[in-house]
C-alpha cells in the first residue's frame, strides 16, 4: 500500500548521506577532538598566566597524582555505564566501604595490610553482587536499586567505623601508593594507568568489549544476536565494584586516615568525567580513552583555577559547567544550526 | 481552509456547520429512505507517489447501521481510516458529509472528534499504567475542554465512571490498572470510552449522528471473547451511534455487520447486505476474480543495471559457496504457545517454506518461537540429526546452532541504529577475528565492505551510523549480518516490510541464492501473500494457530493463498 513512499524516502536519504559526507567528516572530527583542543587552549592560557607555578614538574605531579583515586573510580563507573546501566550510584559507597574495611581491620584489629586490602575488595564485591541480584536478576531500574544500596552501604560504613575517621593505616600501604614515586609521580597514578589499559583493551580491542557496546546501545538487538546480555551486565557490576574497591585502597593509602564520607563526594565527579568522556574520541559512546582525557582535563582546570587563587568550590562549578557544555554544544551545532540553514 | 457549501459560512472555520438539529423521527434507520446518512464520503482518492492507494471511493453509513469494511492488506482500508482521522490529506475532489452536512476536506488532526467521529485502533491507545477510571476520563482532561486547574472530585468522578460503564452494561473495576485487564476487557474499555465521547458529542451538539470506527478490534482476541465485544457494539448502536467495522476476519464481520463494503486495490468492488451474501462470494470479492482461474500477477522486473548487479552478486556467492555443506532438513513439531496449537512442518535443505496467516493467526509467532525468543512455548525443533526442545531454546543457543532470525521490527530488534554499518554486519562473526589477544578490526571492516558490495547496500559507507540508511538498505544489512554467520535455518518475519521495490527484488534473490547455494532451510513468514507466491517453494497456511492448508506448484498464487487464509478463519465457530 505504501510501497512507493519508501522508494522516495530511500533515494532522498541516499542523496542526503552522500552530499553531506565531507562536512559531516569535519563535524565529527571537530567533535571528536574538541575536548583536546579546549584542553590545549586551557593549558596555554594557564601557562602564559602562571609560567612558574602551572608549568612546573611539581604541578604536573600534583595533577596526575592527586586525581588517581578519582581516575580509578572512573574506570569502575565506566563498566556498568558501557552496558547501558547508566547509573551505579553505589560505586562511591563501595569505594568508602572498601577503604573503611581496610582501615578498621588494619588499625583496630591488627590485620596485615594485604589481607585487609583483600577483605576490602571482598566487601565491595558483595555490594556488586547485591546490585546484580536486584538489577539484573529482578530486572529493576538500576538508578533506584543503587540509590538504595548506596544508602545502605553508607549506613554500614557508619556502623563499622562508629561514625569516626579511622587511621592511621600501615605506612607500608602509604609508601606503595602515595609516598613512593616514579618519575616524580606517585605510584598510584601508574596503578590507575594499568587499570585503564586493561579496561581500554577489553572494551576497545576484544569481541567482549564490542558485545558490551551492542548491549549498551541496543539491548534487544544484542539479545536476539545471541549475546548473553545478563551475564555481561552482571560482570560489569561485579568488576566495577572490585575496581571501586581498589580506588578505596588508593584512597586509604593516600590519606592515611579514612573518613566515613570518603566515596560519596567522588561519585558525581566520576560520572561527570565518564559522560564528558563520551563526547570525545568516539562521540556518543562511553569510552575509556575519552574518560581518561576528561578526568585530567577537569583536574588540570581545577588545578589551574586553584593556582590562580580561586576557592575550591569553583572546582564544582567548573565540573558541572564543563559537563553540561560538553553534551550541549554538539547538539546546538548539529541540530539547531543545520536545521535553520536547511530551512532557509 | 475551503469554505463549505452550507449556509452558515461563519462557522466554516471549524469545518462544521451548526444547523438546527433535525426533529426526532426525521431520520430513519436505513440510509435508503432519504434521511441523511451519518457519514458519507464521495469520490475520495489518495495517491502515494505514483501509486493510487484509494481511487474514487464512495461509502455511506446510515444512522444505527453497522457497516463492515473488508479488504486485504494494501486494499486501502487503513488509508481511508487515516483520511477520516485527519492523518492523511486526500486528493482534491473528494467530499465528506456528516449527517447530511458537507465538511471541508482535508480534516485537521483532532477535528474528527468535533464532527462526531471516534476511532478505536488495534492498539487501543489505553494508558496501561492508569486505572480504568482515569482512562475513561483521560480524553476529557487532555484537550477535552476541561481546565487543567479545575479541581478533580474523585468521588463524583467515580460515580460518573460507574454510570458510564453501567450504561454500556460493562462490568469493570474502576480502580484496576488498564494493563491488568484481560485483552477483551481492554478492548471493551477502549470502545466504551470512544462511544462515550460520541454520546457527549451528540448531547452537546444536539445532532443524532455519530460514527464509531473500529479498526481491526478483534485481531488479538480469543474466539470465545469476541461475542462479548459484539454485545457491547450492539449496545453502542442502540445508544445511537453508527459503526464502521474494519477487519479481514470474515466470521466477525458476518456476525456483527448489517452491510459489507469490500475494497480491493483502492476501489470499492462490492457492497452487499450481510444477510444476503455467501462467504465464497465474499472471498472472491476480496481477493479478486483470478482466485478461480489461478492466474498470478505479472512479475515486476527490476531495472537492467540492477539485474546485472544481482547476477554478479549471485555469481560471487557461487564462487564462495562451500560445497562441503550438504545441508540439513529441518523439522518443527508440535509447536504450541498462546496462539499456536500443535503446529508441525518440515523444511528441506535449500527449501524456502512460506507461512501465510492473517494477523493474530499465530503465524507471526513462529520465527521468534523457533529462535527461542518467546517464553512459554513448547515443541521440538530438529536440525539435521539434532533435536532441540523449543521451550529450552534461548537466542544464544540458537546462534550457536546457527539458526538466524530476521525480525520484522528491524530498526529496534534487528540492528543497532547507533552503531555503524560495518559493526552491525560483522556482529556475529567477531569472535573468529580475535586471535592471540589481537582483535583484527581491519579484517572485519574488509569483510563488511565485501558484504556491502555483495548485498548492494547503498550508500556503501561502512562507517556511517546504521540510522542514516533507508529501510531497504537496513534490511539488506540485516540479511548480510545473518548470512555471514552461515545459518542452517533462516527465519524471516516480514522481510520486505517498508522496503522499496528495488531492494525487495534484491532481497528475494539473495535469500533464494543463499538457500540454493548453501542448502539453507528458510522459513518466510509474512502477510504479503503475493511475495510468498513469488519466492517460496511451498506455502503452509496457518489459521487460528493451526496448519490448515498446504499449497505447492500450480496452487501457489497470491489469490489462492489469500483465499485459504481468509476462508478458514473461525470456520470452527
Amino acid at each position: 500500500m505504501s510501497a512507493p513512499a519508501p522508494v522516495d524516502e530511500a533515494r532522498e536519504e541516499e542523496h542526503r548521506a552522500e552530499r553531506s559526507a565531507p562536512s559531516a567528516l569535519l563535524r565529527t572530527g571537530l567533535q571528536r577532538y574538541a575536548i583536546l583542543i579546549v584542553f590545549a587552549i586551557m593549558v596555554a592560557v594557564f601557562g602564559v598566566d602562571l609560567p612558574s607555578t602551572f608549568l612546573s614538574i611539581g604541578n604536573l605531579s600534583n595533577i596526575l597524582g592527586s586525581q588517581a583515586v578519582l581516575f580509578i573510580l572512573v574506570m569502575a563507573v565506566l563498566l556498568p555505564t558501557v552496558v547501558g546501566d547508566f547509573v551505579d550510584l553505589s560505586l562511591g559507597s563501595s569505594l568508602g566501604l572498601s577503604a573503611m574495611t581496610l582501615a578498621v581491620l588494619n588499625v583496630q584489629h591488627g590485620w596485615p595490610v594485604l589481607l585487609a586490602c583483600l577483605a576490602g575488595i571482598g566487601a565491595a564485591v558483595c555490594v556488586g553482587l547485591v546490585n546484580v541480584f536486584f538489577v539484573v536478576f529482578f530486572d529493576n531500574d538500576p538508578f533506584i536499586v543503587t540509590l538504595g544500596t548506596m544508602t545502605i552501604v553508607q549506613g554500614v560504613i557508619y556502623i563499622v567505623s562508629g561514625s569516626n575517621s579511622v587511621g592511621i593505616v600501615s605506612t607500608n600501604l602509604s609508601n606503595w601508593i602515595f609516598t613512593d614515586e616514579f618519575l616524580s609521580i606517585p605510584l598510584e597514578f601508574y596503578y590507575g594507568l594499568a587499570i585503564f589499559l586493561v579496561v581500554w583493551y577489553v572494551l576497545s580491542f576484544t569481541p567482549t568489549g564490542q558485545k558490551a557496546l551492542v548491549i549498551g546501545q541496543s539491548r534487544e538487538v544484542a539479545r536476539l544476536s545471541g549475546v548473553r546480555v545478563n551475564r555481561q551486565r552482571a560482570w560489569a557490576y561485579i568488576i566495577g565494584a572490585a575496581i571501586a574497591a581498589i580506588a578505596g585502597i588508593a584512597y586509604a593509602g593516600t590519606n592515611g586516615t579514612v573518613d566515613p564520607t570518603a566515596g560519596s563526594t567522588l561519585i558525581l565527579p566520576a560520572y561527570a568525567a565518564v559522560f564528558l568522556g563520551a563526547t570525545a574520541i568516539k562521540p556518543g559512546r562511553i569510552n575509556a580513552l575519552g574518560a581518561l582525557i576528561a578526568v585530567y582535563f577537569l583536574a588540570t582546570g581545577t588545578a589551574g583555577l586553584e593556582l590562580l587563587g580561586a576557592q575550591t568550590y569553583f572546582q564544582q562549578i567548573f565540573y558541572g559547567a564543563a559537563l553540561v557544555a560538553a553534551i550541549t554544544i554538539p547538539k546546538v551545532n548539529r541540530e539547531r544550526f543545520f536545521k535553520r540553514r536547511r530551512a532557509a | 481552509m475551503p469554505v463549505t457549501d452550507s449556509g452558515t459560512p461563519d462557522d466554516s472555520d471549524k469545518g462544521v456547520s451548526l444547523r438546527e438539529p433535525p426533529a426526532p423521527g426525521e431520520q430513519a434507520l436505513a440510509p435508503q429512505t432519504g434521511a441523511p446518512p451519518a457519514l458519507e464520503v464521495r469520490g475520495i482518492s489518495k495517491d502515494f507517489g505514483s501509486n493510487r492507494a484509494l481511487d474514487q471511493v464512495d461509502l455511506r453509513i446510515g444512522d444505527g447501521e453497522v457497516v463492515g469494511l473488508l479488504g486485504q492488506n494494501g486494499s486501502g482500508k487503513s488509508t481511508l481510516v487515516k483520511i477520516l482521522a485527519g492523518v492523511y490529506d486526500p486528493e482534491p475532489g473528494g467530499r465528506l458529509f456528516v449527517g447530511g452536512e458537507e465538511v471541508a476536506l482535508p480534516l485537521a488532526p483532532g477535528q474528527a472528534s468535533e464532527i462526531g467521529l471516534s476511532f478505536v485502533y488495534q492498539n487501543l491507545a489505553l494508558a496501561g499504567g492508569l486505572s480504568v477510571l482515569e482512562n475513561l476520563t483521560l480524553g476529557q482532561r487532555i484537550g477535552g475542554g476541561l481546565s487543567s486547574w479545575a479541581p478533580i472530585n474523585w468521588i463524583a468522578e467515580h460515580r460518573a465512571g460507574a454510570a458510564v460503564l453501567h450504561r454500556y452494561d460493562v462490568k469493570l473495576d474502576l480502580d484496576r490498572l488498564a494493563v491488568d485487564l484481560a485483552p477483551v476487557d481492554q478492548a471493551r474499555l477502549a470502545i466504551v470510552r470512544a462511544a462515550e465521547d460520541l454520546r457527549r458529542y451528540r448531547t452537546r451538539s444536539g445532532y443524532k449522528h455519530s460514527v464509531l470506527v473500529l479498526d481491526e478490534p478483534t485481531v488479538f482476541l480469543p474466539e470465545e471473547e469476541v461475542d462479548r465485544l459484539f454485545d457491547l457494539i450492539r449496545t453502542v448502536v442502540a445508544e445511537g451511534a453508527a459503526v464502521l467495522f474494519i477487519s479481514h476476519d470474515l466470521a466477525a464481520v458476518r456476525a456483527i455487520t448489517d452491510r459489507i463494503v469490500v475494497l480491493r486495490d483502492g476501489r470499492v468492488v462490492g457492497e452487499e447486505v450481510t444477510a444476503a451474501i455467501h462467504e465464497d462470494r465474499l472471498v472472491d470479492l476480496i481477493v479478486g476474480a483470478p482466485a478461480r482461474t489461478g492466474e498470478s500477477a505479472q512479475p515486476e522486473t527490476a531495472p537492467v543495471e540492477d539485474q546485472q548487479a544481482v547476477a554478479l552478486t549471485v555469481a560471487a556467492m557461487e564462487s564462495v559457496g562451500d560445497p562441503v555443506a550438504a545441508g540439513e532438513n529441518v523439522a518443527a513439531q508440535h509447536l504450541t504457545d498462546e496462539r499456536l496449537h500443535d503446529l508441525s512442518f518440515e523444511i528441506g535443505a535449500g527449501e524456502i517454506l512460506g507461512v501465510a496467516g492473517l494477523i493474530g493467526s499465530g503465524a507471526e509467532d513462529l520465527p521468534y518461537l523457533l529462535f527461542g525468543a518467546r517464553p512459554d512455548s513448547f515443541g521440538t525443533l530438529r536440525l539435521g540429526a539434532e533435536t532441540i526442545d523449543v521451550g529450552r531454546l534461548s537466542p544464544a543457543r540458537s546462534v550457536r546452532e546457527r539458526v538466524a532470525l530476521v525480525p520484522a521490527d528491524r530498526a529496534v530488534l534487528g540492528l543497532s541504529q547507533s552503531l555503524t554499518l560495518w559493526e552491525n554486519i560483522v556482529m556475529l562473526v567477531e569472535d573468529e577475528h580475535y586471535r592471540g589477544g589481537v582483535f583484527h578490526r581491519a579484517e572485519l571492516v574488509a569483510l563488511a565492505r565485501e558484504a556491502i558490495d555483495r548485498f548492494l547496500i547503498r550508500p556503501p559507507r561502512a562507517r556511517n551510523p546504521m540510522s542514516t540508511f533507508s529501510g531497504g538498505n537496513q534490511q539488506k544489512a540485516l540479511l548480510a549480518k545473518w548470512l555471514l554467520a552461515r545459518p542452517r535455518l533462516l527465519l524471516l518475519h516480514e522481510p520486505t516490510q517498508g522496503v522499496d521495490v528495488g531492494a525487495r527484488r534484491d532481497i528475494y534473490r539473495f535469500v533464494q541464492s543463499a538457500a540454493a547455494l548453501h542448502h539453507m532451510a528458510v522459513l518466510w513468514v509474512t502477510t504479503e501473500f503475493g511475495e510468498l507466491a513469488e519466492v517460496c517453494d511451498r506455502v503452509i497456511v496457518v489459521t487460528q494457530g493451526r496448519h490448515t492448508a498446504t499449497l505447492v506448484g500450480e496452487e501457489l498464487t497470491e489469490e489462492a493463498i489469500s483465499a485459504a487464509a481468509l476462508r478458514q478463519t473461525r470456520e470452527d465457530r
